[in-house]
Formats: C-alpha cells, structure tokens, sequence
C-alpha cells in the first residue's frame, strides 16, 4: 500500500513537474500565446528553476502542516488555517516598514527573520487559545486561527499604508502568495536546506510522533519525552511556514491538504507520513503553478495562492463533510 | 501501608515505592504527602469518591506529574530512573485513553514497544491476553468504548512484555465496560502480577475484593485506610469514602438503594 501511495505521490510531481516545464507563452502577431512543447535552453533552465522553486515551498508547507498537525493532535491545523501564515506576512511587512522608516535596504534574509517571528509568535497565541482541558479543542483553535489571521491582515495593511506607493502593490499581491518569477538560485537554496534539515528532524522522530497520538499520560510513560518533542514540533512547524512565506507570500491550503493527501495514500504512521507529506505538498504546489502558467498566458501576475485557495478551499469543505476533522 | 513494608524478600528494595508524593494545585491540596510500597504479587485497589485523590496518585506512581505544586519522590527496586529507563519497566493506562490518528488496534498496541523495540510476538500476545485478536486490523475508532479500553491495557501489557518485575498503573480501568471485558482484563491483570505488581483505581468495592490483594481508601486527598482488601474494603469505612450508606448484600458490597418492590 505504502509503495503504491509513493508512487501516486511521485507520479502527481512529474506530471505537474512537466507540464509546468512544457507550457510556456509565446509571443506571436499582437500577442501572447500558449505552446505545449519542449522549451530550449535558457528557457528550460528557467523554467526547471520555477518548478524547483515550487517544489521546495510546497514541501515546507507541506511539512510545516504535519509539524503543527501533529503538534496540536489536530488534522484542522496547517500555517494558513491557524494565521501563522498572516502571522508571518505581517513580521515581514513590519520588517519592510522599519526598513523604510530607518532607511535601511533591507534584505532578504532580514524578511525571513520577521516571518518566523511572526510565525512563532501567531502559533504561540493560536495554541495557548486552542488548549482546553483535554488538550486542544478543533473549534476553538480554528475560531483562533480565523480571527487572528484577520487581525494580522488587518495589521499588514495598516503597515502598507505606512509605505509610499510604490513599494504597495508588491506587498499587496506578495500577501495573496506567490512564487517568484525569476527565482534567485542563493535564496531557493538557503530555503531548500532548511526544509532538508526539518525533513531529517521529523524523519529522526517518526516513532516518538507517533506515539505523540496517544494521549498525554500515555506517550509520556511509555517513555516519550512529549515537552521536548513538542518545543521540537513547534520550531519545525513555525520556521518552516515563516521561512516559506518570506519566500512565496502566504500559500494558502498546501499546508492543509498535503498531509491529508499523504494520511489517505500512506496511512498514519510519521515514517512515511514525513516524506510523503513533503512529496504531496511539492505536487500540489508544483501542479497549482502549472496551472497557473496557463491561465494568467505565462505573464506572472495571477498569484499562485489564488489557484490554491480556489482548489484547495473546497477539498478542506469536502474534508469536513467527510468528517476527517473529528 | 505506609509505613509497613509488606515486602516478600526483606533484604531488596520494594518493587515501587513512594516517598511523601504530594501535589497541591494553588490553594487546593491534591494529594497529601503520600507514602506506600508496593511488591511483587500485589494488586492493590484505590478506591475512593471522585475527586478524592485516586488518579492524582496514580499518576504520580507513573511519573506523570511534574512541576510546580508536586513533590515527593518515587523509586523503582530502589532506584530512580529516568523516564526512558522507567519505560521499560512501568507502564500506565488513563481513564481515558485517546488515539488522535487513523491506527489500528494492533499498530496502537505496536506503540508500546517504544521504549524497547519493536517486537511483533509480544503484540500478538497482549492483544490475545484481552481478547482483541480478531479486532486487531480495526481502526481504533471504529472500536466500542470498551473495546478501546482493552486496547490501552494491551499496549500497556505490550511494553511490559517479557520484564521481570513489571509494574502496571490503572486508572479506572473498569468504566463504562461489560462484565464480560471486566473479566478478560482481570485475568490479564493477574497474569501480569505474578511476577510484578499492579495498581489500581476503582469504584465497585465488591469488584475490588474481588480482585485486589490489597487496597487503599482515598478521601479529599488523604488515603484514610490501607491494607488487606478484605479488611479494608468493608462498609463503614467505604460508607465514610463515599459519604453514603453501605451494606454487605450477597456477599458483595453496594450502596443501600430504596428499593421499589419489597423482596
């Protein structure tokens, strides 16, 4: 069953891999038009860079939803659903303010720093919400999530409005998530081996996430250490959603399906559920910029997190019919 | 039983022992500083009413609670261990046991080999000892309530499987489960307690005589009587624990109840 849901997974990345590689805009008489085909050289390479870049963000997410999944011992939980996302795009947007209100440059480097404060920070407030007396309560802690992604929005507007124009319509449209158009290759691999690093963390502590599921009493004395696994848990989740919203702008939903699509293809256990959460999060982001490419004719300016959210909302009601969230 | 040490071989150390466990959550006292020891062969019941102490205490047997408000200190043969080494010798199962992922019965009771390594034999043999085999490729989820209970006991009785002296901690293992179930898990609890020791919360006094070779009556935080369950479990002092009347019926121990039709 586990090959066969690797092989899905695997299958779903090359085919979006490619058709984000093989359709691409052409310009012809008075326009733009789309080509199926192979592209040559340099196109390729940047191209490959795109799917690449994709890639590695759908994987933070999608690791980044387990983390705080398991965490919280709750399927609802995923850096957009809980606002750490906006959490994180707000610690950016206070970044690029002080940086224009003290008049240094900024980098990016200076933008990842904000975004995991602000991840860290809205998952701090979102988790202390969301524990009652038997742990956390779903409706509670996405009532949280909810309201402290609209306060955080609210927030990163407030700061946009702090900033002359013409820095504004790069926030606004960075704020609906996406990926950049020409990838600068240092950045993407800065980002890449912080999911490497998280990736192997989790991998390390499949069994001890899994005995994570039982309850408190239970995995503690069946000897997991639950405080540091959970601090562990915490720090992966939050700098992994702030490293990849420095990166790409608040990717909705990735984060959310992701583990879900692994859960239903490889079944419960962390060992698998690491990679093949890394692995469906990259397909899905991969294939959403596919689409991307096509609709908005290659000209960047529909944000990936537009596709996401329109494909992935629905599978999260569809989610919720089925009942995966009880 | 707190000071008395009923141990079996005089010259080691108890099996477990507590020293002076207390807790006491702000104002309120949880748990008065509590001493017992507990030995090899001994199933030993705590009863009480609710509130009265009896999960604070076993949780502290288990090294479960830990912060502020706790004190004391347990020892297993004499020694303290940390809890990766404890792992491999006690285990506990909550009043409520939960499973927040899609797991089967036997993957569940596969987690209790965490501390000591897998090992497909000694799952196949909890989920047999309560009566779970033909259950076992069922999602813990799709399992009744009593169903679910024996498959925290089997996880337990998974991780202490094949320990010398082990020792298991349950807190009201018997609620909201059928007489039948009742039964299956008494038999594996006095498996297990001949060579280790068990300890247990309660309501049924007549099912604590029954099963229990010793006991203690808990009340506002306070064990207020300990020793052989025979002679602990009777109804005047119950009657106390329970601020309600009790009376031998049957050779059992029950509530006194209004009774609508006469006899």
């Amino acid at each position: 069953m586990k090959r066969r849901g690797f092989a899905i997974l695997l299958a779903f990345l090359v085919v979006g891999a490619l058709l984000r590689v093989a359709v691409g805009p052409v310009a012809v008489d008075g326009g733009i038009a789309l080509r199926l085909g192979v592209p040559s050289g340099e196109v390729l390479s940047l191209r490959g860079l795109s799917v690449l870049s994709a890639l590695v963000v759908g994987a933070a997410l999608g690791l980044s939803g387990l983390s705080l999944q398991t965490l919280l011992r709750n399927p609802l939980a995923s850096p957009f659903v809980l606002g750490i996302s906006s959490g994180a795009g707000f610690g950016v947007a206070c970044v690029l303010v002080l940086g224009y209100l003290f008049a240094w440059g900024g980098n990016w480097v200076g933008e990842a720093f904000g975004a995991v404060t602000g991840a860290a920070v809205a998952l701090a407030i979102v988790s202390r919400f969301g524990r009652g007396g038997d742990g956390h309560d779903p409706t509670t802690l996405v009532l949280a999530g909810v309201i402290l992604g609209s306060i955080f929005s609210a927030g990163t507007v407030l700061a946009e409005h702090l900033v002359p124009h013409g820095l504004r319509g790069d926030l606004l449209s960075w704020m609906a998530g996406r990926l950049p158009e020409i990838p600068d290759r240092g950045i993407l691999g800065l980002v890449a081996a912080v999911v490497v690093l998280a990736w192997l963390s989790l991998a390390a502590r499949a069994r001890a996430l899994d005995v994570s599921m039982l309850s408190d009493d239970e995995a503690r004395s069946s000897g997991v250490m639950l405080a540091g696994l959970r601090g562990n848990l915490f720090w992966t989740g939050g700098i992994l959603a702030g490293v990849a919203v420095a990166y790409a702008g608040p990717i909705g939903f990735v984060g959310l399906v992701g583990p879900h699509l692994a859960r239903r293809l490889l079944g419960p256990h962390h060992a698998a559920l690491v990679p093949g959460s890394a692995l469906a999060g990259a397909a899905l982001l991969v294939t959403a910029d596919a689409a991307r490419q096509v609709i908005d004719l290659g000209s960047g300016r529909l944000p990936v997190g537009v596709l996401t959210a329109l494909a992935g909302g629905p599978a999260f009601l569809w989610l919720l019919r089925k009942g995966a969230f009880r | 039983m707190s000071a008395a040490v009923e141990g079996l071989s005089p010259s080691r150390a108890p099996l477990l022992e507590a020293r002076a466990v207390a807790r006491r959550y702000g104002d309120t006292q949880a748990l008065a500083a509590t001493s017992l020891s507990i030995e090899v062969g001994d199933i030993v019941a705590i009863v009480g009413a609710n509130g009265s102490g009896k999960s604070t205490l076993l949780r502290a047997l288990a090294g479960i609670v830990h912060g502020e408000g706790v004190s004391g200190e347990v020892r297993i043969d004499g020694r303290f261990l940390v809890r990766e080494e404890v792992a491999r010798v006690r285990a506990f199962v909550p009043q409520r046991p939960e499973v927040a992922a899609d797991f089967t019965a036997r993957e569940v009771v596969a987690l209790g080999r965490f501390a000591r390594g897998h090992d497909a034999a000694a799952v196949e043999r909890a989920l047999a000892a309560v009566g779970l085999s033909h259950r076992a490729d069922r999602p813990v989820h799709t399992l009744s309530g009593g169903e679910r209970q024996r498959v925290a006991v089997a996880r337990a009785l998974c991780q202490l499987d094949g320990v010398e002296r082990p020792i298991l901690l349950l807190d009201e293992p018997f609620s909201g489960i059928d007489p039948g179930e009742v039964a299956r898990i008494v038999a594996a609890l006095r498996a297990l307690a001949e060579r280790g020791a068990v300890a247990l919360s309660m309501h049924d006094p007549g099912l604590a005589r029954a099963v229990a070779t010793r006991a203690l009556v808990m009340r506002a935080g306070e064990v207020v009587a300990s020793g052989d369950a025979a002679s602990v479990l009777e109804p005047g002092l119950l009657g106390a624990a329970y601020a309600a009347e009790m009376e031998r019926a049957d050779g059992w121990i029950a509530p006194v109840l209004r009774r609508p039709f006469p006899r």
